[in-house]
C-alpha cells in the first residue's frame, strides 16, 4: 500500500473518503484528532446553544411579562367595574379575551367583599403549577378616596409554548452544529492528513529503511516546495543534514578501522616477532645455561682437582721436608740449612691454607643452601672462644648481642661469621685489647644490619672497593698473614642470602662490616658487592 | 697363622707409600705393613691368599687402607669387589685420602667403607693418625672371624 497512489486525482472526493476511512481506521494521530476536535467543537457547540437558548427564553418571558403587565393597564379597570357590578357576563367576555391573548391558558376572578355569602368566581382555562407564569391582580374601588380591594384577578401565562419553541430550536441548532462540526472536523482531518501525516509516514519510512552503509537519496517529501520553508521542509532539512553528519561520521570511523585494522596488523607482527625473538632468547638462554652448567661443572671438577691433586704432592713435600730436617739436625748440620726447610714449612703451609680457602670460596658459590634458622650469636661465641683458645695470651673483649637468628645455610653462615671473625681477630693484633663485637641495627621499616666490628688495624677506605675481590689483600703478608680469599667468599655468602656487604674503616682505628640479608628491593642497590664508602651509614 | 696381622695399603704413588711407609716405620704394633701400586695388584694379593706361601701377602690382611684415585680400577670399585666376596665382606676398609669432597665422602660410605680419613699435611700428624687407626681397627676392634 502507498500512498501515493491513493493521492491519484481519480474521483478526488471517493479518494479522500477512502483515505479518510483508512485515518480513521488506524489508531493514529488522525483519530485522536478527529476525536478531539468533535469533543471541543461539540462542547462550544453546546455552549453557544445553551447561550442561545438562554437568550431566546428570557426574550419570550419578557413578552409574557409584557403582554401580563399591557392585560393589567387595559383590562384592570373594566374587570374592576363589571366585579362591581356584578356583571357576570361581560366578565365572562373580557376573561375570554385575555384567555384569547398568545400564551396565556388560564384567568380567573374571585370577588372579596366581606359579608357575600357566595362570593363570585370565574374561572376559566385550567391552572397548573408548572411551566406557567402567575399573576393576582387586586380589583380596588375608591370609596370616597379610600382605595378598597374587591377582588382578585389571577392570570395564568404558560410557557408550554415557549419550551416547545425552545426545544424546537434547540434541536435544529444542535443537528446542524453537530453535522457541520463532524463535516469541518472531517476536512480538517483531511487537511491535516494532506498536509502532515502522510508526510511523517513517509519520512518514517525513509527512516525505517535508513542505513548508513548504503544510505541512498536524500529524503524528499512528494509536495510542492514552499518559500519560506515550513516545518516538515525543516524536519526534512534537519534530518538530511543527520543523515549526511552520520556518513560523515561513518566514513571518519571506517577510515579509523581501516587505520586501526592495520594497526592491528602489524601489531600483530611485532607480537609474533617479540614471540620469535622471545624464542630464540630462551633458546639462547637455555645453551647458555648450559653452558654455564657445563663451566660450574668444570669448576667443580677443578675445585676437586685442586683439592686433591695440588694438595697430594704439597703433602708429600711437606712430608719429605720433615723427614729431611730431622734427619739433617740428628747430623748436626749447619743452621742455614734449617732456616731454609722451615721456609719450605712456611710455604707449603701457605699454600695450605691457599687451597683451603679456595675450596672454600667455591662451595660457597656452589653448594645448594639449605635454609633452616640459624643463631648467630652462638656460632660467633663459639668462633669467638676457639679463638680465644688458640692465643690465650691475647687480651680480648668480646660483645656479642645474644639470640641473633637469621634463616640461612647454617654452613655457610657460619664460614660467613668465621671468616669474619677471623679477620677481626686477626687485624686486632697488634693492639694490646682486642675488641671485638657483633650484632645488629634495625631500620624503621624493620630490617637488620648484622655488622662485626674490632678497633683493630683498619684499612684505607681509598682501597675499600678491592676488599671483596679474590686475591687482594690490603696488608702486605709480613703485616698479616691471609689468603684474600675470606672476604671474596663471605661477599657470595650474602649475596646467596640476598644481602648485601660492606664495610667501614679507618687505618689505625678498627673496620666495620656491615651485612643484610634477604633484601627485599635490591634493584636500586644493584651492587651487592663492593658498595665501599658510599654506603656509609 | 702368625700373630702379626698385616695391614694392606693401596697406593699408586711412590713418592706417597714410601711416605706411608716411612710413617709406619715410627709407630707401635706388631704387624706388617704390605703395599701395592695398583687395584689390580691389590685384587691379585687379595684373592690369593690360598696359596700363602707364594703370595707376597703373608695371609688374608686384617685392615686395608685405600688410596681413592686410583688408575684404572678405582678405590671405590675395589671397596665394592671387597664388599661383595665373602671373604672381605667385614674387613676393615679405611679410606686415606687428601680430597674432603662431601660426594667421595657420601660415596664411599655408602659403599660399606669404615673410615674415611683425610691425610693431614703435617707428616707428625699424619704419623699419629696410622698410629691411631691401627690401634683402632687392630687392637680395639672386635671383629669377625
Amino acid at each position: 500500500m502507498s500512498t501515493t497512489s491513493d493521492l491519484r486525482p481519480a474521483g478526488p472526493i471517493v479518494s479522500a473518503w477512502k483515505q479518510i476511512g483508512q485515518i480513521l481506521r488506524r489508531q493514529g494521530i488522525g483519530q485522536r484528532l478527529l476525536f478531539y476536535i468533535i469533543l471541543f467543537s461539540s462542547l462550544v457547540t453546546l455552549l453557544a446553544t445553551a447561550v442561545q437558548l438562554y437568550t431566546d427564553y428570557q426574550r419570550d418571558v419578557g413578552q409574557i411579562k409584557s403582554r401580563l403587565a399591557d392585560i393589567e393597564s387595559s383590562y384592570m379597570a373594566s374587570i374592576g367595574a363589571s366585579l362591581w357590578n356584578l356583571d357576570v357576563n361581560q366578565l365572562r367576555l373580557q376573561l375570554d379575551g385575555i384567555l384569547h391573548l398568545p400564551d396565556i391558558d388560564a384567568v380567573a376572578v374571585y370577588e372579596l367583599s366581606e359579608g357575600v355569602d357566595r362570593p363570585l368566581s370565574i374561572v376559566l382555562g385550567e391552572f397548573k403549577k408548572n411551566q406557567a407564569i402567575v399573576r393576582e391582580y387586586a380589583i380596588s374601588r375608591d370609596f370616597s378616596g379610600e382605595m378598597q380591594q374587591v377582588g382578585l384577578l389571577k392570570v395564568q401565562a404558560s410557557l408550554q409554548a415557549v419550551y416547545a419553541r425552545l426545544w424546537d430550536k434547540a434541536i435544529v441548532i444542535l443537528l446542524s452544529q453537530g453535522i457541520k462540526t463532524f463535516l469541518v472536523s472531517l476536512f480538517i482531518l483531511y487537511v491535516f492528513y494532506r498536509l502532515v501525516t502522510v508526510h511523517l509516514g513517509a519520512i518514517a519510512r525513509h527512516l525505517a529503511g535508513y542505513q548508513v552503509v548504503e544510505p541512498g537519496p536524500a529524503l524528499a517529501l512528494q509536495r510542492k516546495s514552499r518559500q519560506p520553508k515550513d516545518e516538515l521542509d525543516q524536519v526534512v532539512d534537519a534530518f538530511n543534514q543527520l543523515t549526511g553528519n552520520l556518513e560523515d561520521a561513518y566514513q571518519h570511523m571506517r577510515e579509523i578501522n581501516t587505520a586501526l585494522a592495520d594497526d592491528i596488523i602489524a601489531r600483530r607482527e611485532a607480537e609474533e616477532e617479540v614471540k620469535r625473538l622471545n624464542a630464540v632468547l630462551e633458546e639462547r638462554v637455555i645453551q647458555r645455561t648450559a653452558q654455564l652448567e657445563a663451566a660450574n661443572r668444570e669448576l667443580a671438577s677443578f675445585c676437586y682437582s685442586v683439592s686433591h691433586d695440588l694438595r697430594a704432592p704439597l703433602r708429600r713435600i711437606e712430608g719429605f721436608r720433615r723427614i729431611l730436617a730431622e734427619q739433617l739436625s740428628a747430623q748436626g748440620a749447619a743452621e742455614r740449612s734449617g732456616h731454609y726447610l722451615s721456609r719450605i714449612e712456611t710455604g707449603t703451609q701457605e699454600m695450605n691454607d691457599m687451597i683451603d680457602s679456595f675450596l672454600q670460596l667455591s662451595r660457597s658459590t656452589q653448594c645448594e643452601l639449605q635454609v633452616v634458622s640459624v643463631d648467630l650469636s652462638a656460632i660467633a661465641e663459639s668462633v669467638l672462644q676457639e679463638l680465644q683458645q688458640h692465643e690465650p695470651q691475647r687480651r680480648a673483649r668480646f660483645d656479642v648481642k645474644p639470640q641473633v637468628r637469621v634463616d640461612g645455610d647454617r654452613s655457610l653462615m657460619t664460614l660467613l661469621l668465621r671468616n669474619l671473625l677471623h679477620n677481626a681477630w686477626k687485624y686486632s693484633g697488634k693492639k694490646d685489647m682486642a675488641h671485638i663485637a657483633f650484632g645488629f641495627t634495625q631500620a624503621d621499616n624493620g630490617s637488620r644490619t648484622y655488622y662485626v666490628s674490632d678497633q683493630g688495624d683498619g684499612f684505607d677506605m681509598a682501597y675499600a672497593d678491592r676488599l671483596f675481590s679474590p686475591f687482594n689483600r690490603l696488608h702486605t703478608s709480613e703485616e698479616f698473614e691471609g689468603t684474600g680469599i675470606g672476604l671474596a667468599t663471605v661477599q657470595r655468602i650474602v649475596a646467596r642470602h640476598g644481602g648485601r656487604i660492606w664495610a667501614e674503616a679507618e687505618p689505625g682505628k678498627g673496620a666495620r662490616f656491615y651485612f643484610t640479608l634477604w633484601d627485599r628491593n635490591r634493584d636500586d642497590k644493584q651492587g651487592n658487592d663492593i658498595a665501599g664508602g658510599g654506603q656509609s651509614g | 697363622m702368625t700373630n702379626r696381622e698385616t695391614i694392606l695399603l693401596v697406593e699408586d704413588n711412590p713418592d706417597e707409600a714410601e711416605l706411608a711407609r716411612l710413617a709406619f716405620g715410627r709407630i707401635e704394633g706388631d704387624y706388617d705393613l704390605h703395599i701395592v701400586n695398583t687395584g689390580e695388584e691389590a685384587m691379585r694379593v687379595l684373592f690369593a691368599y690360598g696359596q700363602c706361601e707364594e703370595s707376597a701377602l703373608g695371609c688374608k690382611p686384617a685392615l686395608i687402607l685405600l688410596d681413592i684415585d686410583l688408575p684404572r680400577l678405582s678405590g671405590f670399585e675395589l671397596l665394592r669387589q671387597l664388599r661383595a666376596s665373602a671373604d672381605y665382606q667385614h674387613t676393615p676398609v679405611v679410606f686415606l685420602t687428601t680430597s674432603d669432597e662431601s660426594r667421595d665422602v657420601a660415596r664411599g660410605y655408602s659403599l660399606g667403607v669404615n673410615s674415611y680419613l683425610l691425610k693431614p699435611l703435617d707428616f707428625e700428624r699424619f704419623t699419629e693418625l696410622l698410629q691411631s687407626v691401627s690401634n683402632y681397627w687392630l687392637k680395639y676392634n672386635t671383629r669377625v672371624h
